[in-house]
């Protein structure tokens, strides 16, 4: 180890003892709340009859925060295209046709049963978002991890760029206009009362959440797909 | 009105719906980008002027359909609107400017610019803390994606280090946000402040985390090299967005988080953007590359605004005046900045003289650097002298005294770069200019317009743009068409008639001034007939510093002078800059001239203690102990004007630089701005005693030193004007003697000076300039034997230096006589002893002036030379007559204020009776004088002819001297180093010590930014090491105070 | 249990800048914000855990009428789905720049990108 790296070690231990004791005071002082605070109490109290949704997180993300929720599905937006943007940024046109280690049976054949069973986790997860653990943005990621697994086993493989812009872009128009039909005929921007709220922990309940969920569901897998296919498609290094 | 919630979803919907159009469809793209852009700044404009028009009152949105703090709203405010309307705006001129990159790189760099600008209005939008963070991060991931549309490859690495920072960044604000909500209970913005006792005790971590996280995107110092490295390497127009744009989001944001953690925190802001401000600007002085510079300035604006959030306390209900007069007028210009710098070929400042092939352009680089540097009409004027103001008025000296400080080095390197561009040599490239690239700067240079007037407006003072003499100097730039000769036909008549229409108004005292100014600037002006073709630039320069003038003159309260002073100094700055060899010494009038204008705003700041309105009158009300300070505060700045000794080092390369007609100009009459405000300053003040020393005593040494020490530099100079120039300082030292002294004699004679110092230094500079146009040089060794070729010339010299010199009959001598009478009743002995030496060492230059320029022996190549031209010495000989007139009846102009001068001082005036005036001390007859000189001269005259009337005739090469081949051949001219003899005995006190003060100063300034900035390194970990080392020190810091 | 949960959370966010700040390698730079994303995430829904408490979810044993005592705080636990995504955005993005970078200079060492400076 050279003189100047450790003095770099050094430094840095120095500045996370600084950070370290902010963190320290910041556990030492605290104490876990006793009692719900009200902004949580509200929503224990209140989400079954307001939303009718039995996941109270899926109905704070997909309603009452719905637009932290709108934003985050805009940042993988964004990554996507930045990423695609990047990896463009530059390119040569005449790529080469890559000679590469051949995959293997094993995992193309697995990949070939297993993908589909995978996505269709995807889709339930995204599905039954109101009512159990999970989401628009878990079911998306595991769709996208059947994407992964494809491509791994055909690294040539190419998806079409078009049909991902397509879902990716509907999928984001649909569910602002979902939100704006909230605007219209319910309460405000990203209301899910546009649909009736039914019996709470089944399948068809929690008004429009199902539906926005799934649109999230299929953005956040497109995008994901996005940046896998953008990623694959680069020149071996 | 359309609700605000559609500026995102328009922003977004056409993000995602971009990506349904084919690859090959990239105009309709371009043009959906466009229509939501246009569209968002619809939404904003409208409210903007529900707010501001129809007074309407904020607007909550609630979103999901629950009242916060169950779901997020947003409010939508006269604030957010006009944020809002900025970030959009400038997002839509931007892309405008963008449009050939936006094409070539297809639908995903348009998505990503929709979504920079909406993510910006989330966060001037939003209430809730989380949802800040979300937006946050979306503009800062836009960020990293915006840089990438720049053609320089070095954008990639800027955008990685920048997101190296924002992930660290982005951590502390989660831990802060989370805390914080388990302190409070709620994310919203409102409900926090309201929730928490907590987070107001300026102890809380967490608000301390949430807080630095904010900051630390307004790129604090030293925490700021990730956005220097994207300001240099980004395309210029997202270098606008994120200069304008995004710096007015996140300082909003930064003004959302004080509303939470409350006036504990203040200091904090006030501190960290104070420092940023200095710093940045200090940094920026040996910055090289232009887009890197305005990066700097980028900083050390936005430092300044978070200064001022940090003041909100005190600025009460001007806050919103003062910080988005700042915001505002910073946004503009360095948006306009950034585009202006897309159209230059080269990177590097002297590139920009690219400029000087479009007057246009060149037009909008003034309104940035002044908008910038908070010069009149522009809003940072006056959201400057409100800060002023309230900072004084509490007593927060120190951090009034840092922002004019920082406010001078940015001043200071922006005027540089101005000088460039009009001085440097143009480079090969032109200047690149396409309407959709044109349209936004044009755009920028209207709404500064605009917002310069809409300032004034809301001001609470006189808007500058409604008096009339600005708006008359204004309305030559839409004449800058007509040939000069038209031009300065009007000049001349719009001055002689603001004359006539203001003539009553003005007391005896002003009225000289006026007469000066307003008659005397209209003489000067004959000599500009001289002057052929358009002349660019040159009469919207000169009316504005006449504008300046005039309303120096006629305003009665602090601001107005205040608005006058800067006016005249930036007038007569072009004007100075026109000049062939000038850029330097142009620079460096700008530069003493700003600092002595900090000093005088900080003075009246100070004398006003926060009142809104302050009459000049009112100084002499003051008491100790702020009476002193403000004296000198004033004073100081009034002596940057006279070039007191000190202070002198620009006005000879200024005046002596300048073109002909310019120098009488700036000498003669500008000059006078000062001595009116040390006029005015010791009619009110009087006498001030600081610390027991009599302040009106340090004036009469000031004031005697700068004669002395003006003569002796004037005696060895080799070049006319400047001699010339020098000579000012000292004729100025003998005036602020002479005010100094403080009795009525002494002011008489400072007003003698006023008036001849005018009608022969006016004179003295035409003639010289005449010949100067006529010989092509300057330098007095270069010439001689003119008298027979330029005999009027001659003539205005002769009877110039005879004036000046003081001595009888002419009116200088009645300027010594009063001064002779002044001094006797006076007890200052010793710096009258001082002046008494300044008196003989004038002759010495004058002499000279007349000798070795119109006597001895005609040069060869000047042979054939014809006097100077009719329209320059026109002027002259006015200038005679009235020497004449006034040396033979001085009471035309003195009568009065030696009258008007009794209600200051009633003892020791003077007694007219007929054409004799009389002192205590004895009278003087100038018709009398004139008569007996005139019979004198007349015999002598005669002596001569009658004693030399065998002398013979010899031709000018009937040569008898050895021959001798001189090396350098100057050295043999009888005129080269005339006094070397007295060099050698008062060499050491012309030494060039004050210059080498301020260059030194200058050179350590420049030195250690120049070795501070190496903390830069370019290495990404090192800026995530500054990260995260100034929140530990901050920290430190803060909890440690 | 909650303090450990949230004293890891806070050393993981050291551990993760201590890496950044020693690491040259780009992606080591990366895997180490990650860990420290990882870090905050685990703060973050510590400090809505109540003792004693379930999961935010209703059924039978929850009823929305005894869900204010018997859950924990939902708002973290919403929070951080968010922070987690935003993060894997960002982490998905430096990771296409290095690969940039990379191809550009054929190295990953941070100090060799340092054309922009001063």
């Amino acid at each position: 180890m050279t003189g100047k790296s450790m003095i770099k070690r050094f430094l840095a231990l120095l500045l996370l003892a600084g950070i370290g004791a902010m963190f320290a005071s910041l556990l030492l002082a605290y104490v876990p709340d006793t009692d719900l605070n009200f902004t949580a109490r509200y929503y224990a109290e209140n989400t079954a009859s307001d939303i009718g949704a039995a996941n109270i997180v899926t109905a704070i993300i997909v309603t009452y925060r719905g637009l932290d929720t709108l934003g985050e599905v805009t940042v993988l937006f964004l990554a996507s295209g930045i990423v695609g943007l990047v990896l463009s940024f530059g390119r040569k046109r005449d790529s080469t046709p890559r000679n590469l280690v051949p995959v293997g049976e094993l995992l193309t054949t697995a990949s070939q049963h297993l993908a589909p069973v995978i996505m269709l986790l995807g889709v339930y997860v995204f599905v039954n978002g109101h009512l159990t653990p999970g989401g628009g943005f878990q079911g998306g990621a595991i769709i996208a991890s059947g994407m992964l697994l494809l491509l791994l086993s055909d690294p040539l493989k190419r998806f079409s760029h078009t049909l991902i812009a397509t879902v990716e872009s509907f999928s984001g128009i649909a569910y602002i206009a979902l939100g704006l039909i909230g605007l219209v005929l319910a309460g405000g921007f990203l209301d899910s009362r546009i649909l009736p709220n039914g019996i709470l922990g089944e399948l068809i309940s929690a008004g429009a959440i199902p539906l926005i969920y799934s649109l999230i569901g299929l953005k956040v897998g497109a995008e994901f797909s996005s940046m896998l296919t953008s990623l694959s498609e680069t020149e071996d290094l | 009105m359309v609700s605000a919630i559609y500026i995102l979803i328009a922003a977004l919907g056409a993000a995602f719906f971009l990506g349904f159009l084919k690859d090959g469809m990239r105009a309709t793209a371009f043009a959906v980008t466009l229509a939501a852009l246009v569209f968002m700044n619809f939404v904003s404009a409208g409210w903007l002027w529900s707010f501001a028009v129809d007074a309407a009152a904020p607007v909550e949105i609630l979103t999901a359909g629950f009242s916060p703090p169950f779901a997020i709203n947003l409010r939508m405010g006269l604030t957010e609107a006009s944020l809002t309307l900025l970030v959009s705006l400038s997002g839509l001129l931007s892309a405008l400017y963008l449009k050939d990159v936006l094409l070539a790189l297809g639908r995903r760099s348009m998505a990503v610019l929709l979504i920079a600008v909406m993510a910006l209005c989330g966060i001037i939008l939003t209430r809730d803390t989380f949802n800040l963070f979300v937006f946050f991060e979306l503009a800062s991931i836009a960020t990293a994606g915006l840089v990438l549309l720049s053609e320089d490859e070095r954008a990639l690495s800027a955008g990685f280090k920048y997101m190296i920072v924002a992930q660290a960044i982005s951590v502390f604000l989660l831990i802060g946000i989370i805390f914080s909500y388990h302190a409070t209970g709620t994310l919203n913005i409102d409900g926090m402040a309201d929730a928490s006792t907590e987070l107001k005790t300026g102890a809380s971590i967490a608000f301390f985390l949430m807080f630095i996280a904010v900051v630390a995107e307004l790129k604090p110092f030293p925490a700021n090299g990730w956005a220097l490295d994207i300001y240099e390497s980004a395309h210029p127009a997202f270098s606008a967005i994120f200069s304008a744009a995004s710096g007015a989001a996140f300082l909003y944001a930064a003004d959302k988080l004080l509303h939470i953690g409350g006036a504990a925190w203040f200091p904090l802001a006030t501190g960290i953007g104070i420092i940023t401000f200095v710093a940045a600007n200090l940094l920026a002085l040996p910055q090289s590359n232009d887009r890197r510079l305005l990066g700097y300035s980028s900083i050390a604006q936005t430092g300044l605004v978070l200064a001022v959030l940090g003041q909100q306390d005190i600025l009460g209900d001007r806050y919103l005046f003062v910080a988005g007069g700042l915001l505002l007028a910073h946004s503009i210009a360095k948006a306009g900045l950034y585009w202006l710098s897309g159209l230059i070929a080269g990177r590097a400042l002297p590139d920009w003289a690219a400029l000087r092939s479009r007057p246009l352009l060149i037009f909008a680089f003034i309104v940035f650097i002044a908008m910038l540097s908070g010069l009149p009409p522009f809003p940072g004027f006056y959201a400057k002298w409100e800060l002023a103001r309230l900072l004084a008025g509490d007593g927060r000296i120190a951090l009034l005294a840092l922002i004019l400080f920082g406010a001078l080095l940015e001043a200071g390197y922006l005027f540089r770069w101005f000088g460039y561009i009009l001085k440097r040599e143009q480079p090969a490239q032109p200047v690149v200019c396409t309407p959709h690239k044109l349209a936004p700067v044009i755009a920028a240079v209207a709404a500064g317009w605009a917002l310069g007037y809409l300032w004034g407006d809301l001001s609470g003072h006189a808007n500058l743009l409604l008096t009339v003499p600005l708006l008359f100097a204004l309305s030559f730039l839409l004449l800058e068409w007509l040939p000069a000769w038209i031009k300065n036909t009007l000049a001349i008549a719009g001055m002689l008639a603001f004359f006539v229409l203001t003539y009553a108004e003005y007391d005896p005292l002003r009225l000289i001034f006026a007469v000066i100014i307003l008659i005397g600037g209209p003489v000067i002006f004959l000599a500009s007939y001289h002057e052929h073709g358009r002349r660019l630039g040159f009469y919207p320069a000169a009316m504005l510093m006449f504008a300046g003038l005039a309303l120096l003159i006629r305003t009665g309260d602090s601001f107005g002078f205040f608005a006058a002073w800067e006016l005249l100094t930036v007038g007569s700055y072009f004007l100075i800059l026109r000049g062939k060899h000038s850029e330097p010494h142009a620079l460096s009038y700008i530069v003493f001239s700003l600092g002595g204008a900090f000093l005088i705003l900080a003075g009246f700041a100070l004398a006003a203690q926060g009142a809104a309105q302050y009459d000049l009158a009112s100084l002499g009300l003051l008491t100790q102990p702020l009476a002193p300070w403000v004296f000198m505060l004033l004073a100081i700045g009034f002596m940057t004007k006279t070039a007191a000794i000190g202070l002198h080092i620009w006005l000879p390369g200024a005046h002596g630089e300048a073109e002909t007609d310019v120098s009488p100009m700036v000498s003669g009459i500008l000059l006078k701005a000062g001595l009116f405000g040390l006029f005015v300053l010791l009619m009110s003040m009087g006498k001030q005693q600081l610390y027991g020393i009599e302040l009106t005593h340090v004036l009469l040494w000031i004031g005697a030193l700068s004669a002395l020490l003006g003569n002796l530099m004037a005696i060895f100079e080799e070049d006319a004007k400047r001699l010339l120039a020098y000579s000012s300082i000292g004729q100025m030292g003998y005036a602020v003697f002479g005010l100094a002294l403080m009795n009525h004699l002494g002011w008489l004679m400072a007003l003698m000076f006023v008036i001849n110092h005018y009608i022969y230094k006016s004179m003295l500079f035409l003639s010289a300039g005449g010949v100067a146009k006529r010989t092509g040089t300057r330098d007095m060794y270069r010439m001689g034997g003119l008298i027979t070729l330029m005999p009027l010339s001659f003539i205005a010299t002769l009877i110039g230096i005879i004036a000046v010199s003081g001595v009888p009959p002419l009116s200088g001598f009645g300027g010594r006589w009063i001064f002779y009478n002044a001094i006797l009743t006076s007890d200052a002995r010793l710096p009258m002893v001082v002046l008494f030496f300044a008196g003989p060492i004038a002759f010495l230059y004058l002499f000279r002036l007349i000798h070795t320029v119109f006597l001895g022996q005609l040069k060869d190549e000047h042979r054939k030379l014809k006097e100077a031209p009719f329209w320059i010495i026109l002027p002259q000989m006015i200038f005679v007559v009235l020497l004449l007139v006034f040396a033979v009846v001085p009471g035309l102009a003195l009568r009065r204020v030696d009258i008007y001068l009794n209600q200051f001082f009633p003892e020791g005036g003077l007694n007219w009776a007929g054409t004799t005036i009389s002192s205590n001390y004895g009278y003087w007859n100038p018709v009398a004088i004139m008569i007996a000189v005139a019979v004198i001269f007349g015999s002598l005259f005669a002596w001569l002819l009658f004693v030399n009337r065998k002398a013979q005739k010899v031709k000018q090469f009937n040569i008898v001297f050895a021959g001798e081949r001189p090396y350098r051949p100057e050295t043999t001219h009888f005129a080269w180093n005339f006094f070397a003899p007295y060099r050698k005995a008062l060499g050491f006190m012309v030494q060039p010590f004050v210059t080498r003060f301020w260059e030194g100063l200058t050179n350590l300034l420049h030195v250690a930014a120049d070795l501070s900035r190496r903390l830069y390194n370019g290495n990404g970990q090192s800026y995530a090491f500054h990260f995260i080392a100034f929140v530990v020190v901050v920290h430190f810091l803060w909890t440690g105070v | 249990m909650i303090y450990i949960a949230m004293a890891t959370g806070f050393l993981l966010i050291l551990i993760g800048f201590y890496g950044a700040l020693t690491n040259r390698n780009l992606l080591r730079m990366i895997v180490a914000f990650s860990i420290a994303d990882t870090g905050v995430n685990l703060v973050i829904i510590s400090v809505g855990y109540l003792p004693g408490r379930t999961a935010p979810i209703l059924d039978t044993t929850v009823t929305a009428a005894a869900a204010a005592t018997r859950i924990i705080d939902p708002v973290p636990q919403a929070l951080v789905l968010t922070a987690i995504v935003i993060g894997v955005g960002i982490t998905a993005l430096m990771l296409a720049y290095a690969l940039k970078l990379y191809e550009k200079k054929r190295t990953l060492d941070i100090a060799k990108f340092t054309e922009l400076k001063w």
